[in-house]
């Protein structure tokens, strides 16, 4: 009993030793990793490196197997003068990434040990979501290949069902007419009684009908009203686009970018604040973030197929991240079409007046795909103008009140004053 | 007889005027509303313009394409020319020889500020951390299901109390306003060229609000 009771405090010894020293173990390696991607993030190496993707800098998956620790410590503290002195691999990158890495002497060797640590933990934070991926796709795979046993099952059996009905319907009509051939004369004096009933019922109906004008004229009426209400809705629609929703070239997702992103629309539409057109953007704007985003975590690391498009528009290779001459413009379907008899200014909405994109483009923010939302007639217009007040903290009023100032005061006032010198006044 | 086939005609009536509405109703709710075609449309050479619009397709030009590029060697009115070629030397000799031409006035500063939340803060941040809604992780829900986005590299930050450090030497926080005008002319490492959206007098309103971001 003794030595039992002995043997098995010695075995909890062991395993809390064990455990301990398992959770130190793990304790500090945790420790290492959070510290190195504190530092990462504090440092800015993410502006140029990421784990898993070549960005301005090399990709550092598997960094550690490729230089040795001695070598990332030099390299970190002053890649330029490892340049210098001829390091054949610092030559090499020097030569590879046209950007030189700024020198971070102020990073302890512990301190990059910890970045290194971390580096490693995303490695295996990465190869554990690429084989959840795998096997989310194997699993997806498995869904979709049932879906289509299941179809061919479902048809096998409709195919078999149709071949018995129509057996089935040929044997039922074929004693039909046997009973037919054998009963034909009652048959047919059965069918002109009937015949003869049923015109009795219809012509007795239609005289009834006709002989009571009230409902006559009521019919007559109500179908009048229903089509003017048809036809006047129908007119007021002419030429009014709302919710007009085009394919465009591009499947390119307000939702994602002016919802999700925060892109402001000016970022992309920045002639709404000083011209007429509030303007489609040229594709070197798209280019600004789609030269380093490609999506291709939803496309197995394959460029999305939409954002391949703007890439062939600008001829730009990814792989080389060069630009060439064979460009092609993307052909937008336009959305807001305002007649051409109608002015309309986006700066003076915009920038004078204020007014949110969204009064007039509706919630675009939360739209996958744009519509028009409002009718852009005018009536819609005219509405808005009525009501809204003008803000006359502006320079424009200031002069006008001056010119009245002066109007008032019996001052000479010329049209040249007033702007009748003005080019557009008389050329345009 | 004749009461008899009038009151059935009465019902029939009204039934078949009810069904009437309710197909109406249902057939005008069908949908969403959108459409893929504009509808019916009276004299469309009424709404069409007679002159190009920018964004329209044009066949007299070889690209096609109305808005056409200044040709090479020309500086279109309200601009002027940026003497400095997109090198890292340039670069040095633009942050040497380039001052902000702006006074430093309450108006300037406050453009200057509405037009980096507008055109930089969406990667640098609104207050230049490098922290912008791009950078960060987020997802979204829509017709292809639920995902995360990808996220665009961090820029370093341009506050002094953070110390970040430029990949063409110094601190970011030291940036000269040349050198700030250069990159936001021809983009660096992952930032792309901003001259198209900005004008010269923008670019050193932002340059301005720049540098007193750098302050902090």
């Amino acid at each position: 009993m003794r030595n039992i009771s002995s043997v098995l405090g010695k075995l909890a010894k062991v395993v809390s030793v064990g455990l301990m020293l398992l959770f130190a173990v793990t304790m500090s390696h945790a420790q290492d990793a959070a510290n190195g991607a504190a530092l990462f993030k504090a440092n800015a190496c993410q502006s140029c490196h990421a784990v898993g993707k070549e960005l301005t800098g090399p990709d550092l998956a598997g960094l550690a197997e490729r230089r040795d620790e001695g070598w990332i410590i030099k390299w970190i503290h002053n890649p330029q003068g490892m340049v210098d002195s001829g390091d054949p691999i610092a030559v090499e990158l020097k030569s590879k990434y046209p950007t030189m890495m700024a020198a971070y002497a102020n990073l302890s060797d512990d301190d990059i040990r910890d970045i290194i640590a971390y580096v490693k933990a995303e490695e295996v934070k990465n190869a554990e979501k690429q084989t959840a991926a795998a096997a989310g796709g194997a699993e997806g795979g498995g869904g979709s290949s049932d879906a289509t046993t299941l179809m061919i099952l479902g048809m096998v059996i409709i195919a078999v069902l149709a071949v018995i009905i129509i057996v089935v319907l040929n044997r039922v009509i074929k004693s039909l007419e046997k009973v037919m051939e054998s009963n034909r004369a009652a048959i047919e004096a059965a069918q002109a009684k009937n015949e003869e009933y049923a015109e009795n019922r219809l012509a007795k109906f239609a005289k009834a009908f006709l002989r009571n004008k009230k409902l006559v004229g009521f019919a007559v009426l109500g179908l009048v009203a229903l089509l003017a209400v048809a036809g006047w809705n129908q007119m007021w629609n002419v030429g009014v686009h709302t919710g007009y929703q085009p394919v465009q070239p591009i499947k390119f997702s307000h939702q994602v970018h002016a919802g999700v992103n925060q892109i402001e629309c000016q970022y992309c539409h920045g002639g709404a604040f000083k011209s007429k057109n509030a303007s489609i953007p040229s594709a070197n704007v798209c280019m600004n973030c789609h030269n380093t985003v490609t999506a291709s975590d939803h496309y197995e690391g394959e460029i999305s197929p939409e954002i391949a498009k703007i890439y062939k528009a600008v001829d730009y290779n990814p792989e080389t991240k060069e630009y060439g001459k064979n460009t092609r413009p993307i052909e937008w379907v336009r959305i807001h079409n305002l007649p051409d008899f109608a002015y309309f200014n986006h700066s003076q909405h915009v920038t004078v007046a204020g007014i949110e994109c969204q009064t007039c483009h509706g919630p675009i923010e939360t739209m996958e795909e744009v519509y028009q939302y409002s009718p852009l007639t005018m009536k819609w217009c005219v509405d808005c103008h009525r009501d809204t007040e003008v803000n006359a903290d502006n320079a424009y009023y200031d002069q006008l009140i001056e010119a009245h100032e002066k109007l008032k005061k019996g001052e000479k006032m010329t049209a040249a004053m007033i702007g009748g010198l003005e080019c557009g006044k008389c050329h345009y | 007889m004749k009461e008899n086939i009038l009151a059935m005609n009465k019902k029939g009536f009204l039934v078949s005027v009810c069904a009437a509405f309710a197909l109406a109703a249902v057939v005008s709710s069908c949908g969403d509303g959108k459409t893929r075609s504009t509808g019916l449309e009276f004299s469309r050479n009424m709404y069409d313009p007679i002159a190009y619009n920018p964004d329209q397709p044009n066949n007299n030009f070889s690209n096609k394409m109305t808005a056409q590029l200044p040709p090479e060697g020309t500086t279109p009115i309200g601009f002027e020319r940026f003497e400095f070629a997109n090198s890292v030397e340039e670069y040095e000799r633009a942050g040497r020889e380039l001052a902000n031409p702006l006074a430093a006035t309450k108006v300037n500063l406050a453009h200057g500020e509405a037009l980096f939340q507008t055109y930089c803060a969406v990667c640098h941040g609104k207050d230049g951390k490098g922290d912008g809604p791009i950078t960060l992780d987020r997802s979204i829900e829509d017709s292809r299901g639920k995902r995360n986005l990808e996220n665009f590299p961090p820029p370093p930050s341009y506050q002094k109390s953070d110390g970040n450090p430029s990949s063409r030497g110094g601190q970011m926080s030291d940036l000269s306003a040349g050198k700030i005008y250069h990159t936001i002319f021809y983009g660096y490492n992952a930032m792309g060229a901003h001259a198209s959206l900005l004008t010269p007098e923008e670019r050193w309103q932002v340059v301005m609000y720049v540098q007193e971001l750098q302050k902090k």
